[in-house]
């Protein structure tokens, strides 16, 4: 049961009313309250009941943060008595429902949709926390009020802000083809064809044996290896839940993650994505060539840093379960955590490098930089000490993995998408995949 | 209308902590309060532990202040009962139990008229200490209050008794100033203190009971009671088995109406509808559209949260050694690639190479990067700071 502030006007009224009502005080007292209760009661029982409505719904599932979804409720009134009231579409504090409360009229037998935008400002799923349908009576004092189910659920998705790099990094991919003359051999391309000479084309190209049974000079092209196999692990444990401003590593990652399927997949290379702590998270297989990046993105935005430490041991036998026998380049992104890598991932190294080409990818924190440069007064010495201490443990770290034979991308959070797909496009250029 | 469903993965229960009790929530929302309150009562009763109220007044027996009786009160009861009464039915009562009773009586001009003339046909000796006109009349008629002799200092000169009444003679001179009186000829009266326009004491007899005027209570008072013969003439008027001391209380009010039954009845009445418009605003107010959405908030944790707290333990232990072998490894392997040496490169290897391209003396720099004793930099904080300041120095020539 609801009441409105106009049954407390009405009460208001009737108080001063029986004030000046003088000797007739008891009986005006009591037919002033009467008239209260029975209207009010009278209001509550005439009011069409929300109960009976059926409710549908409709609308965007998905969206990238930043974005704003439309959802919309269709509220079908099958009773005989017209709705009138307000009705509010309940999700969670963080999707910014707008508008909050809203009015709503709906005729006997006929049908209302109410639409509402959401303006998410997490990443993951946001979920429908129920319909509240308040219904009021005809005098609008007060009314029947009811939560109904209408589930729905819109999923978040990562921004992809690198996707900005996109075309630059597709550019240079398209220079290590074999119609750009700035050619790159190297032990892996392709022969692809044979065409005439220009002049600044390399000699050491040119094909003297289809040469001879031509009227010109011919040059044999090539082109970058294709249908190469990726498999991009992106660890979830605990250092990812670290905030490098004000976003957590695992979303730094997630945006590098995405540039480099994207960058694979035009490149005609088959991506793999796999998500580890102490078990599989989210896992997309290749379904044939073509952008594997809309489900990658669907599969990573549920995913949130867990606070557990991580199982390198198991995650290397994801790695390997995933990739089965077949080359591939597996792009480990994670944090450069001296302690965590050296007990765990550097003993499985050489496991996973007898088939693969491991490139681990890091975030930098530039607040440890910051700290490693302050000189204000003591104490600011003996955090520039601290970081020192942190900075080395990286560089150590790193060079013990180069020295096992591991591709390291460190790098601060706004470079790290393009960088890693810089080390991406030289290893290609380099025929090492 | 098709009804869409999207392809969600099904809720899983949040498997959240059991969620307290009510009454636990409600202990830990009350308990400080309650504590407080607790606190605050012990510490007021504790206060007020050994801390007597005596009543105060003027006259009043059980007061203390200069202004009342309790002095002579005391005294009196120590040799005879002293009765404090607060009516003129009590006092008759109590004089009507007592033997040999004597009834003095403060104030009157609390009494009614019909109360005053119960008192007088009592059969009791009576002291009056000063009178309203109409006690005069009911208690001793035919004496009349004939002038004031109220000196600015009462002390400066006590008035002597010049008569035979022994009470009087045998206290001697007091400081009774106050309202004085006089007796007309056909009254069995006796007058004492005499001071200019007549008495400062009366005492009228008839029927075998007397009835004594005292211009002033003020002798009587803890403040002058001490003074002169002030005491002997109480102790000497009130003779008696019982002293019944009738001080009366302010009259009640009679007959008035409080302030709800000045009210019109319709403004009384219209409480009921304004208890309901009440409820009705707090049902209004009250009642939420729907329940509260919970959100599942992430941890925040800063990814340098590890260094911050090594750098603190560095300052608690005050780690200065690490600080400086820290420092010196950051700057050493910033610049060592730089300089054409590899990571593992002997110390004489990189002095040279640092003093060549800085210009710095060669023994300088081996002190600054591999002191050769205790290490100069490490003795107190400014030191950090210094060493701090000539690395930074060389980088920026090393650049």
């Amino acid at each position: 049961m609801v009441v409105t502030g106009r049954a407390v006007l009405l009460a208001g009224v009737l108080t001063v009313a029986v004030a000046f009502s003088g000797s007739l005080g008891p009986w005006a007292a009591a037919v002033a309250a009467a008239v209260l209760v029975v209207l009010v009661v009278l209001d509550v029982l005439l009011a069409a009941s929300p109960r009976a409505l059926r409710l549908s719904r409709a609308g965007d599932t998905s969206l990238r943060l930043g974005d704003t979804a439309a959802v919309e409720v269709t509220v079908a009134n099958p009773t005989r008595r017209g709705l009138r009231g307000t009705v509010r579409d309940a999700w969670p504090p963080s999707a910014n429902v707008e508008p909050g409360v809203q009015p709503l009229r709906v005729d006997a037998g006929e049908r209302r949709r109410v639409g509402t935008t959401l303006t998410p400002t997490r990443r993951g799923d946001a979920r429908a926390a129920g319909v509240t349908v308040r219904s009021l009576g005809p005098l609008r004092l007060a009314g029947r009020q009811r939560t109904l189910p209408a589930p729905w659920t819109v999923r978040v998705l990562p921004p992809f802000h690198s996707r900005r790099h996109l075309p630059g990094k597709l550019s240079r991919l398209r220079e290590l083809e074999g119609q750009h003359t700035a050619m790159v051999r190297g032990q892996g391309s392709e022969f692809d064809s044979l065409r005439d000479y220009v002049p600044g084309d390399d000699v050491r190209s040119i094909d003297w044996r289809a040469s001879a049974r031509n009227d010109g000079v011919v040059v044999r092209t090539w082109r970058p290896e294709r249908d190469r196999r990726i498999l991009i692990v992106l660890d979830t444990g605990r250092t990812s839940a670290g905030r490098v401003g004000d976003t957590p590593r695992l979303d730094h990652s997630m945006d590098a993650a995405l540039l480099l399927a994207a960058l694979a997949g035009k490149a005609g290379d088959r991506v793999d994505f796999l998500a580890y702590d102490r078990r599989l998270r989210a896992q997309v297989k290749a379904a044939g060539k073509g952008s594997q990046v809309h489900r990658i993105v669907e599969a990573m935005a549920p995913l949130e840093a867990e606070l557990l430490e991580s199982d390198p041991a198991g995650m290397a036998s994801a790695i390997l379960t995933a990739q089965g026998r077949t080359r591939s380049l597996v792009v480990l992104l994670t944090d450069l955590n001296a302690a965590s890598l050296e007990e765990g991932l550097l003993p499985r190294v050489p496991a996973l490098t007898a088939r693969h080409l491991l490139l681990v990818a890091a975030v930098q924190d530039p607040a440890v930089a910051a700290m490693a440069a302050g000189r204000d007064d003591s104490a600011a010495v003996y955090r520039a000490a601290a970081a020192e201490r942190t900075l080395a443990e990286r560089r150590r770290v790193t060079a013990e993995l180069r020295r096992v034979g591991v591709e390291v991308v460190d790098a601060e959070p706004e470079h790290i998408a393009p960088a890693l797909a810089d080390a991406y496009i030289n290893l290609k250029a380099q025929g090492r995949l | 209308m098709t009804v869409h469903s999207p392809e969600a993965p099904a809720v899983p229960a949040p498997a959240d902590a059991p969620p307290e009790s009510a009454v636990r929530r409600l202990w830990r929302a009350a308990r400080f309060p309650a504590v407080l309150a607790a606190a605050l009562i012990v510490v007021s009763v504790l206060m007020s532990l050994g801390d007597e109220q005596f009543p105060t007044g003027h006259l009043e027996p059980g007061s203390v202040s200069p202004d009342g009786t309790r002095a002579l009160v005391n005294v009196l009861s120590e040799d005879r009962e002293v009765e404090v009464v607060r009516s003129s039915g009590d006092a008759a009562a109590a004089v009507g139990a007592a033997d040999d009773a004597v009834l003095v009586v403060f104030l009157d001009h609390r009494l009614l008229p019909e109360e005053l003339d119960r008192l007088a046909a009592l059969d009791v000796d009576t002291v009056l200490v000063r009178p309203s006109v109409r006690s005069l009349s009911a208690f001793a008629p035919g004496v009349e209050m004939t002038g004031r002799e109220l000196p600015r200092d009462i002390l400066e000169r006590p008035l002597e008794p010049h008569c035979d009444l022994p009470a009087a003679a045998s206290a001697g001179p007091a400081y009774v100033h106050g309202e004085l009186y006089t007796a007309d000829p056909g009254v069995d009266a006796v007058g004492c203190y005499p001071a200019g326009a007549g008495d400062a004491l009366v005492q009228v007899s008839e029927d075998g009971t007397t009835t004594t005027v005292l211009g002033n209570g003020g002798p009587w008072a803890n403040r002058l009671l001490d003074r002169g013969g002030d005491a002997a003439l109480a102790l000497n008027l009130l003779d008696a088995g019982t002293v019944v001391w009738l001080r009366p209380d302010p009259p009640r009010q009679e007959g008035t109406a409080s302030l709800t039954e000045l009210l019109p009845a319709g403004v009384r009445w219209s409480l009921l509808p304004l208890a309901v418009g009440l409820v009705l605003l707090v049902v209004w107010q009250g009642r939420r559209m729907g329940a509260l959405v919970p959100e599942s908030l992430p941890v925040v944790v800063r990814a340098s949260e590890t260094t911050e707290g090594r750098a603190g333990l560095y300052r608690s232990r005050t780690a200065r050694d690490r600080v400086t072998g820290a420092l010196r490894t950051g700057f050493l392997e910033r610049h060592t690639a730089r300089l054409g040496l590899g990571p593992d490169a002997p110390p004489d290897a990189v002095v040279a190479a640092v003093a060549e391209r800085t210009g710095d003396d060669p023994q300088a720099v081996r002190e600054l990067l591999y002191p050769p004793g205790p290490d100069p930099y490490a003795a107190d904080d400014e030191g950090l700071l210094r060493l701090a300041a000539e690395l930074d120095e060389r980088s920026r020539r090393l650049r």
